[in-house]
């Protein structure tokens, strides 16, 4: 196993496609900085202002960005029949595919958490003094929503890679992942209360608010997930994906 | 990860390719039917047979990538996917276009060494075996096609295995490529190594292998030595073309 996690780093980190999806997941460092300096002049007339959270308004970027390397991960080899100059070198395809995941989590994890804690660090010293709303709260009131992100980007990544297992096809496992993740929030907040709220409460981009016992938002208003359920359906995700991307890698001919 | 059924190997033979009643259907089409044959140390085994007759598939079927619907295909008295570290014991060439093009050959290389605990020092030596040494560092995209067999060649040679497995590894290869491979086919079996070479290119067959195994439809038709068939006919080709006029057809080419 040791040998086969090792082998996977090497993959991931000799394509350039690895670079540009951290590339994409670090803008939101840039982002937070113009946003900060954009709400900052907005307060310096005004006085103060209660602005949102740049780590937590621009998320679903490093969501979307790092889904993105997951999903690649593995539909880069089907792309390419790489998979299976891969499973000639590794026959048992549990192995494999632990591998993928393991190295996948942890590449995601370390990059979502970094882009997130810059973000916050350089946008909290922008704001210095000023009355922003989102620079009111200390560090430890903070850090469960940080935490909360930094997972439902990894989860969401597993997601990518079981969901790219599991149709072998970079196009449809991303459609999938953007259902997921911008779609499908989109089509439940017009369901009729309170069913709306009920569902999207489940649904992963409000589960982050959830695990940080916050508002999911203004239209949606509380959850109704206690923070370890709503940790547990987000856990979930990856569980259900990745267990389907593994069977379907497991039965069908390579 | 059980993709065979049956008991331990009755008798282990080291360095020899068995099939045993090998038989793989894809849907309606019986692309292997029935197979035995086997393949010892020593001498080039040329696997012969028109388009579509199996000879693919079977080597597919041998590295466990597809799962036989019925017998079973064994390597040094094992399936192949109980190998704890199979590129020691068998290396392979099936789809020398089967690489990642973003990566270097290098790094391609050192991925796929390290499943199977091989140091970087084996891969330079490889590549400088097969005379990729200067493009190391260039991303296999960019190669030719004799430059992608040269590079598949190095990953069957990495783990320095007693049994190897060429799919048509002269395609796109010139003429010095061409007497390349035929003296690297003849040293390696001159080394006591067990090499199974399907082409489609008879003189270069007469030249290189010592035993043949001709099928058609997926069903054995014969096995014999290069000078049994050459007393019998006028040439090797002569000998093909009369052993496989009634099986040529277009199955389940994969």
């Amino acid at each position: 196993m040791k040998a086969v996690l090792s082998s996977e780093w090497v993959k991931l980190r000799s394509v350039a496609s690895t670079f540009h999806t951290i590339g994409a997941a670090a803008a939101m460092v840039v982002l937070g900085i113009a946003w900060t300096v954009y709400v900052g002049a907005l307060a310096d007339e005004r006085g103060m202002l209660r602005a949102a959270a740049p780590e937590e308004g621009f998320l679903p970027l490093v969501q979307m960005s790092l889904a993105v390397l997951g999903v690649l991960t593995i539909t880069s080899e089907h792309a390419t029949g790489m998979i299976r100059t891969s499973l000639v070198t590794v026959p048992r395809r549990s192995t494999l595919f632990l591998a993928k995941a393991g190295i996948v989590a942890l590449a995601t994890l370390a990059t979502a958490m970094s882009v997130l804690l810059l973000t916050y660090v350089t946008s909290r010293l922008i704001a210095g003094e000023r009355h922003l709303g989102f620079n009111e709260s200390a560090f430890t009131n903070d850090l469960p929503m940080l935490l909360a992100s930094g997972l439902s980007v990894t989860a969401l990544a597993l997601v990518g890679l079981g969901l790219g297992a599991a149709m072998r096809s970079t196009a449809g496992a991303l459609v999938s992942v953007v259902s997921l993740l911008f779609v499908l929030p989109g089509v439940i907040n017009y369901l009729p209360p309170p069913w709306n709220t009920r569902i999207a409460a489940l649904l992963l981009p409000n589960l982050v608010p959830q695990i940080a016992s916050e508002r999911m938002s203004s239209r949606l208003g509380d959850g109704y997930l206690p923070p370890w359920a709503a940790l547990a359906v987000l856990f979930a995700y990856p569980l259900i994906t990745l267990t389907i991307g593994y069977y379907a890698l497991k039965r069908k001919d390579a | 990860m059980v993709r065979r059924a049956g008991g331990p190997p009755s008798r282990i033979l080291y360095g020899v390719i068995e099939l045993q009643h090998l038989t793989k259907r894809y849907g309606g089409t019986l692309a292997v039917d029935d197979l035995s044959f086997t393949v010892e140390p020593g001498h080039v085994t040329g696997f012969l047979g028109p388009n579509g007759a199996g000879k693919s598939t079977t080597m597919r079927l041998i590295l466990g990538l597809d799962a036989p619907t019925s017998g079973q295909a064994l390597v040094n008295g094992r399936g192949y996917t109980s190998l704890r570290k199979p590129m020691r014991e068998v290396g392979a060439l099936l789809d020398a276009g089967a690489v990642h093009g973003g990566r270097s050959a290098y790094n391609h290389l050192l991925c796929l060494a390290r499943t199977n605990d091989i140091g970087p020092k084996r891969v330079v030596e490889v590549l400088e075996q097969v005379g990729l040494a200067g493009v190391a560092r260039k991303r296999v995209g960019g190669f030719s096609l004799g430059m992608k067999q040269r590079l598949g060649i190095a990953v069957a040679l990495l783990g320095d295995p007693g049994i190897l497995m060429f799919d048509e590894p002269v395609n796109g290869l010139d003429p010095d490529g061409v007497r390349w491979i035929r003296d690297l086919m003849r040293s390696l079996a001159a080394e006591g190594r067990t090499i199974l070479l399907s082409s489609h290119l008879m003189s270069e067959m007469a030249l290189t292998a010592e035993r043949i195994v001709i099928v058609g439809r997926g069903k054995l038709i014969i096995e014999a030595t290069v000078a049994e068939l050459t007393a019998r006919y006028p040439s090797l080709e002569d000998a093909y073309m009369a052993l496989t006029s009634d099986s040529v057809q277009f199955g389940a080419a994969r």
